[in-house]
């Protein structure tokens, strides 16, 4: 196969080349670990659909983005269209959407809340999903309204796992 | 067709169509129906013909793509030149991509997925193995998820399966600039479904006046203009008959997903606009609102125009004046003052003085809408910028 179509063929979201490489991000550069003081309470989660939510240290307010995984296979993101503040949504619901390589894909809520802010770093610089797509390139913080709603998430060893079963079909 | 049938029509595992319609909006409304409500497994293609219009990207900026004076041509503009298709629609539709001009020369050729099984070339390489059928043996799909028909001699002997090489393709890219036929624009939705679509050039009248339709008079006024713009490729007829174009893919469709079963297209048109969603869906696209107001911010400017001694940078959000800024030209550029308008609330670029003196409704003018920023300048000075809005945002008829 031709290396030129083997970049296509990330589109797919099973390239075996294309490893998540998250675990290696660091943690530090996640703005809400910023106050966040002794020990992890909460760890980031993800939804099949490939988003994140990670719980700051008020235990109540988390900040989502899209893996890694998803930012690479989505390819470079020319334009994010992001949420409101005090917008309401329902855990599935669409929260925004992404533009990368002529295709618009949508980003869901991984949980139920209240957006408290969209991160518009991203309206002028939408490569930083592909930079840092756990870190600077987060989407938006939610104030939830049930935090028991992320129990049901896969922690980053059962993603990883999922990733990897995803590659194998 | 019943409600109930086109339900039970959409939870079948391999469904094809065509549609009997011409009108984009109507014909985007039923993709959009069958890509929310069709069965999660199910595999769809649907292939219409819209009558010309003009069709931008989800993120897009109709003032910065399209000739907006040229759509809706009517009485004393009859005369321009040159010489114009009448009206054309114009539609933003719900995918991502660049602008592309629609017309009966064309088959619009959609396949909807799920979305584990989604590749970007996935139905490019079904569509050249389609046109392959037809002898079009000089189609394949590039780099750019596009079909394109090589041109010049033949260079090498590929895989006859190759669905990326011809025998007319050059090494290295060198030779003849190949011609796009056909682009490729993806939607993919929470639900997990992915759309990818195209537009395929089969015989268009039209090929020597639509750039003039996607040439902007306003684009040397526009920066700082977020969003998705157009990347431009040289294009051509492939010379094929559209019934020949949609059997063949229809056929191809269902080798790759139901081989050995039949699988008519099943002709579906207007009869749908009955149904609440296919409704909505379209109200929604024919709204300006969708139209205009979805345009990612950018500014609009006189800095381009060297005689303007007085400059001003409109920034543009959701289709409407948001800020203006306006400095005085020279060796050391001097602010003169900071206009913003009341948030979400300021005066819609679309509805200012609309050419067709009949819209009294929603055309505000210039010297009115304003207002704040031509009372902290010198009337000569407004004077001039009116004058040169009025001269450059000429926006045409609104259906």
């Amino acid at each position: 196969m031709m290396a030129s179509r083997a970049i296509q063929r990330l589109t797919t979201l099973s390239s075996r080349s294309l490893r998540p490489t998250w675990q290696q991000a660091p943690r530090t550069s996640h703005p809400t670990r910023t106050f966040c003081v002794g020990a992890r309470a909460f760890e980031k989660k993800y939804t099949e659909d490939h988003e994140w939510i990670e719980i700051g240290s008020d235990g109540k307010t988390g900040t989502i983005g899209i893996s890694t995984y998803a930012a690479k296979a989505l390819g470079d993101v020319v334009f994010v269209e992001l949420p409101t503040a005090d917008l309401e949504v329902s855990k599935g619901e669409t929260i925004g959407a992404v533009e990368s390589v002529k295709s618009a894909s949508d980003i869901l809520s991984p949980v139920s809340g209240r957006i408290t802010e969209a991160n518009s770093v991203l309206e002028e610089k939408p490569g930083t999903i592909n930079a840092s797509p756990e870190g600077d390139g987060w989407l938006a913080r939610i104030e939830l309204s049930d935090v028991s709603e992320t129990e049901g998430l896969m922690d980053s060893q059962a993603y990883t796992k999922f990733t990897e079963e995803a590659e194998e079909h | 067709m019943s409600s109930a049938q086109w339900t039970e029509e959409l939870a079948k595992p391999v469904q094809a169509y065509t549609s009997t319609s011409r009108d984009p909006y109507l014909n985007l409304s039923i993709e959009h129906d069958i890509l929310t409500r069709s069965a999660s497994d199910s595999l769809v293609l649907f292939l219409y013909v819209n009558r010309p219009s003009v069709i931008i990207g989800r993120n897009q900026n109709p003032w910065l793509e399209v000739n907006l004076p040229l759509l809706n041509p009517k009485r004393e503009q009859a005369e321009i030149d040159p010489a114009g298709l009448g009206a054309v629609d114009l539609v933003r539709r719900r995918s991502g991509g660049g602008t592309v001009f629609h017309d009966e020369g064309n088959v619009n050729w959609t396949v909807i997925c799920p979305r584990d099984q989604f590749t970007r070339d996935k139905h490019a390489e079904m569509v050249v193995r389609a046109l392959r059928s037809c002898g079009i043996d000089r189609a394949r799909v590039n780099e750019r998820h596009d079909v394109v028909l090589d041109q010049g001699q033949v260079a090498g002997h590929p895989d006859p399966e190759d669905t990326h090489s011809t025998p007319y393709t050059m090494p290295g890219g060198d030779g003849p600039t190949p011609l796009k036929v056909s682009g490729s624009a993806y939607k993919i939705t929470g639900t997990r479904r992915a759309l990818h679509h195209g537009t395929c050039l089969l015989s268009s009248p039209n090929l020597r006046i639509i750039p003039d339709y996607l040439h902007s008079p306003l684009r040397p006024f526009i920066k700082e203009a977020r969003g998705v713009e157009s990347v431009s490729s040289p294009v051509g007829n492939i010379l094929l008959d559209s019934d020949e174009f949609c059997t063949a893919v229809r056929n191809e469709f269902a080798r790759m997903y139901s081989p050995g079963e039949k699988t008519p297209l099943r002709a579906i048109g207007e009869d749908l606009l009955k149904f609440g969603t296919v409704a909505a869906g379209y109200d929604e696209l024919r709204s300006l609102k969708h139209t205009y107001e979805q345009t990612p911010r950018f500014v609009l400017s006189n800095e381009s125009d060297e005689l303007a001694t007085t400059v001003v940078d409109f920034t543009i959000r959701e289709g409407r004046f948001a800020h203006a800024s306006v400095y005085r030209r020279g060796s050391e550029p001097k602010q003169i003052m900071e206009v913003d308008f009341p948030n979400s609330h300021g005066p819609k670029l679309h509805e200012m003085e609309l050419l067709d003196p009949s819209a009294d409704e929603g055309s505000e003018s210039w010297e009115d809408a304003l207002m704040p920023l031509w009372q902290g300048l010198a009337s000569a000075e407004s004077e001039k910028l009116v004058s040169w809005l009025r001269r450059t945002v000429r926006q045409g008829w609104q259906a």
